[in-house]
């Protein structure tokens, strides 16, 4: 009883800052959030109760929605898996002691610190751009240039290269992960005399994959609010053709633009579900393939 | 490596022990932070025990903007010394982010830069004063002509004072239009002429424009048919002929086939205005707002003139467009020395040497005269043609109900759609009713 | 031996090359920043400055009214740093309790917190934006970086990732040695996750750095703007932009956190490799 008690006191004597802050500044406005979701809100009257109107707007009437939805899954899938996978392969090449090493780093890193400046959206702009270097690229190669910025689905994924360009944050987590497996058990394999592949797989992943566990939920997360890249990309539009309406832009649209913040706090709600849904799987799964020392192997 | 490893450990224990008591760590950058807030406390204090007035303005803009706005406030505090102004500025984008939680929390600034596609859906919410009280008091209204005051009025009220007056114009490129073989261009020339004119741009290889801006154009051509896009009372569309609608976007849409307009993906495709066509010489002229010649001037490397834009019926369809309000917020305790600074704005020569019509051409006709002769030589282009728009046009009639930014949404995409072909306007006639008429009613 | 050396050179050929590939963009945008703001689009495709000019980067200096770019370096320095310091502690003292304490509610918390991350910010920001005007914070930094300081999830899920990669002997060696639960965070924890620290510092900076919706949102008096928010200043809806000087500006904003990375990076990885798991 008594060890109980005093565990409870050190854990939350820990995680209290946690706590007062949540009950400070982010409890009421959850809650606030929650309950405009079924109100019709413009930000400057008091808000009004319309019960489920919100959603069922979004699900029945409103085929702009649904297509930001299916464009942001799409968004997601093909963008996480992309940038992840690139994130670990860089990782894993400068993860060696070379001295030109931290230069690497650094340079490969580059794209990632200039973040969602307007400066991106411009250079983004030239480089898809009609006599850009990519089209450049694709007419050496004997491909026909794509206009990237005036077809739907070529915007899409011009959004989704940016993501993967700027792969830097996932790299560097999974460069400290690296950092952090013991050399001893890689020396220890190949004295074994392990492959490249059998290091790769039997020690490389199973130390990584707490690593792993948090990009890939972080990863998720982010993807799914991305707002910034396609507000600066379509200057604000979502265009072509709402191609690159993302969620959270149509979301920022309706809360801001036309001040409908009921609804925008109903897409919110919607959308943690979506999340909370996929990171719980994601959660799930990782009682599988999730490797922790700290809990002695599985 | 160790020691700076060491190094760090230490700072971290340094850390951890400044933040032994967990809750001590608030407290200090509050006490770092409180400097800040001291000095605004002091500020509100000599408020309260003189006459002194503080004052907190708000605007978008851009460098030059800014530049000479704290020009003019700098020298209305020399005129006035019991006035503080505390400017806020920000870019466009940045300032309507801004605006709208300063509006639900009533923090609002005293003065506010308003935009006409914004004002309604303040000023009906209660968050704009009337400015009404003022006239002829604080603010002097003697050299203001009654039709551009009448451009701030939102049902009741006047919610807004215009800064300056814009009107639609062609803005072309005299050169080329030479080179396709036309001499001038006609104070008024009809739709077909527009069309016949680009057609001989097209095949001289050039554009003849870039496009229509479709709120803007669409509710022009409405205007010329004798409707307007909103009713008058903002409850619903100004117009019940959706043929209209299909005649202007098929007018739109012919452009763009004839290659006298280029593509939508090949616009889609600009990085910026300075890639524009127009802009680099591949085209007349563009169809724009009055103020934006300035710009376009100062973007290319070829010069301009000024036409009307199309349409037998011109009168009706050319108004004058508030560029832009200032408007004081209802929250804003010290409304009349707002408003005194509203007036110094638009009745002051002195600052009006400074802003130079930058915000649309001068309402004030002493203000105009006087500085007539400091302004650029494009600045005065804008001057005289929207003196003559404002002989020949009709009143602008109620500005943009709320909700109007959602319909400009809704027709720019669907004007979109239009031009990508994956809607007939037929179609998308029917489709813009329903969505507006939706939007309106609610 | 030959062997080993082809393999280097191999090695620095693949990674340098991809290098320049994946930095074309950047080169581009530093180039164009010494180019005139209507040279800047007529010769995109061309990566020489002609003719090569540093107005850009005077005009930008200058900065708005009153305040030169240097101001607005500055307090987006104090912005960052207070944040940063906000972080380190509370963020490595939340993970540890989540990751290494077993007490009733921990699951429930760990929950809430992953929760709050994915709820998007616009929606609680008027609401939040109300709560910081009746605390009187407005336009002050405090909205921005006092919340640091309890906490941010994502450091914390991260830091919590990384401590549950440290065998648990380690702290049964300790508690041996006569450590209390502090001694633990303090003694064994906190020098074993410096590489996730580090991460924890980098990230912090430059997020911190670019951010533009708080700044925008809290801070009204320009003597009081940050760098994102000057950037956005040099353009226009209505006029030309000054791009020219934006492109030198951001070229400048991005060196504080080129040298902030280059840095902290070694920390990121050399942290454990030297000091090695010998507890």
């Amino acid at each position: 009883m008594q060890t109980h008690m005093k565990q409870n006191l050190w854990g939350y004597l820990f995680i209290g800052p946690f706590i007062i802050g949540f009950l400070a500044f982010t409890i009421i406005p959850i809650i606030a959030s929650f309950y405009f979701s079924f109100t019709s809100y413009d930000l400057f009257n008091s808000p009004e109760w319309i019960g489920l109107d919100n959603f069922k707007e979004m699900f029945t009437s409103d085929p702009r929605y649904l297509h930001s939805l299916k464009i942001t899954f799409i968004y997601v899938f093909a963008g996480v898996p992309l940038r992840l996978l690139f994130a670990l392969v860089v990782a894993m090449l400068l993860n060696t002691a070379s001295r030109a090493v931290g230069l690497y780093r650094t340079l490969y890193y580059l794209p990632s610190l200039i973040g969602g400046s307007v400066a991106v959206a411009i250079m983004w702009r030239q480089i898809f751009g009609d006599d850009g270097i990519v089209n450049l690229a694709l007419m050496t190669m004997g491909i026909d240039p794509v206009r990237w910025f005036g077809n739907p689905t070529a915007a899409l994924w011009m959004l989704i290269f940016l993501s993967v360009w700027q792969f830097g944050s996932s790299m560097l987590i999974f460069l400290a992960g690296l950092k952090s497996i013991p050399q001893s058990y890689y020396e220890a394999a190949s004295v074994d005399g392990a492959s490249f592949f059998q290091k790769f797989f039997n020690i490389t992943i199973p130390m990584l994959s707490p690593v792993i566990l948090f990009n890939a939920v972080m990863q998720t997360i982010a993807a799914f609010m991305t707002f910034v890249p396609a507000y600066i990309i379509s200057k604000g539009t979502g265009g072509p053709l709402d191609g690159t309406l993302l969620y959270s832009l149509y979301l920022f649209k309706q809360g801001f633009e036309f001040f409908h913040m009921g609804y925008a706090s109903a897409m919110a709600w919607v959308m943690l579900v979506i999340i909370g849904i996929l990171t719980s799987l994601i959660f799930f799964s990782s009682k599988y393939w999730v490797h922790y020392e700290s809990e002695g192997g599985r | 490596m160790k020691k700076s490893l060491l190094v760090l450990l230490g700072m971290m224990m340094i850390l951890w022990l400044a933040a032994c008591s967990g809750d001590d760590s608030s407290e200090d950058t509050s006490g770092d932070t409180d400097d800040t807030s001291e000095e605004t406390d002091t500020d509100s204090d000599s408020e309260a025990s003189g006459d002194q007035v503080t004052l907190r303005i708000a605007w978008w803009g851009s460098q030059p903007r800014h530049d000479y706005t704290l020009e003019v406030i700098e020298l209305y505090e020399e005129q006035n010394p019991n006035v503080t102004i505390e400017p806020e500025y920000a870019s466009w984008d940045d300032y309507w982010q801004k605006l709208s939680p300063q509006a639900a929390a009533n923090e609002l600034p005293d003065i506010i830069q308003m935009d006409l596609s914004y004002i309604s859906q303040y000023a009906e919410n209660g968050q704009l004063a009337d400015l009404e009280p003022f006239l002829g008091s604080e603010i002097d209204d003697s050299n203001i002509a009654e039709n551009t005051i009448e451009g701030g009025r939102i049902n009741d009220g006047l919610y807004g004072f215009n800064l300056g007056s814009n009107a639609l114009s062609f803005q072309y490129n005299p050169e080329i239009l030479a080179e396709i073989g036309i001499e001038e261009i006609p104070e008024t020339y009809s739709w077909d002429e527009y069309q016949e004119m680009a057609q001989q741009a097209a095949d001289a290889g050039y554009y003849f424009d870039n496009g229509m801006q479709a709120d803007v154009f669409f509710n022009y051509y409405l205007r010329q048919n004798g409707a307007r896009l909103y009713a008058e009372d903002g409850s619903g569309l100004g117009y019940d002929d959706d043929q209209l609608f299909v005649d202007f976007f098929t007018i739109i849409q012919e452009q763009v086939e004839v290659e006298a307009t280029p593509t939508p993906d090949f616009m889609a495709q600009l990085a910026g205005p300075e890639d524009d066509p127009v802009v680099l010489g591949d085209g007349v002229g563009i169809f724009q707002w009055s103020n934006q010649f300035v710009g376009l001037e100062d973007m290319s490397e070829h010069t301009f003139a000024f036409a009307t834009p199309p349409g037998e019926n011109l009168e009706d369809g050319l108004f004058l467009k508030p560029s832009m309000y200032f408007s004081i917020s209802e929250n804003s305790e010290q409304k009349e020395a707002a408003a005194a600074f509203i007036d110094f704005w638009v009745n002051d020569v002195e600052a009006n040497k400074l802003i130079l019509g930058d915000r649309g051409v001068p309402v004030s006709s002493v203000v105009q005269e006087e500085i007539a002769d400091d302004v650029s030589e494009a600045q005065q282009a804008v001057f005289d043609y929207v003196a003559w728009a404002e002989e020949n046009s009709t009143p602008m009639g109620a500005p943009d109900p709320a909700g109007a930014g959602e319909i400009i949404e809704q027709l720019t995409n669907i004007s979109e759609q239009i031009a990508y072909g994956e809607i007939t306007p037929e179609d998308a006639a029917e489709h813009f009713r329903t969505q507006a008429e939706g939007i309106l009613g609610n | 031996m030959q062997a080993k050396y082809l393999k280097k050179i191999i090695y620095h050929l693949i990674v340098g090359c991809f290098a320049i590939l994946l930095l074309y963009p950047v080169i581009w945008l530093i180039m164009s920043s010494f180019k005139s703001s209507e040279k800047i689009f007529a010769t995109a495709e061309s990566l020489i400055p002609q003719p090569f000019i540093l107005g850009n980067y005077a005009q930008g200096w200058a900065g708005f009214g009153d305040y030169g770019f240097d101001t607005y370096i500055l307090n987006t320095f104090i912005f960052v740093i207070l944040v940063l310091i906000g972080h380190l502690i509370s963020c490595s003292l939340i993970a540890f309790g989540f990751a290494r304490l077993k007490f009733a509610g921990r699951s429930f918390w760990f929950a809430i917190m992953i929760l709050t991350l994915m709820l998007p910010y616009e929606v609680v920001m008027i609401p939040q934006y109300i709560i910081f005007a009746q605390l009187d914070w407005l336009n002050s930094l405090k909205p921005l970086v006092v919340p640091a300081y309890f906490g941010h999830p994502f450091f914390i899920f991260l830091l919590v990732q990384f401590i549950r990669t440290i065998p648990r002997e380690l702290d049964e060696a300790a508690i041996i040695d006569g450590c209390n639960t502090f001694g633990i965070y303090r003694r064994i924890i906190l020098p074993l996750i410096v590489p996730a620290l580090a991460t924890t510092s980098i990230f912090t900076f430059y997020w911190t750095w670019d951010n533009l919706l708080g700044p925008v949102l809290y801070l009204n008096s320009p003597s009081k703007y940050t760098v994102s928010m000057a950037l956005n200043m040099f353009l226009s809806n209505e006029t030309v932009s000054n791009w020219g000087a934006m492109f030198a500006m951001s070229v400048v904003s991005l060196i504080p956190v080129f040298i902030i990375f280059f840095i902290f990076q070694r920390y990121v990885v050399d942290g454990i490799s030297t000091s090695g798991l010998k507890g």
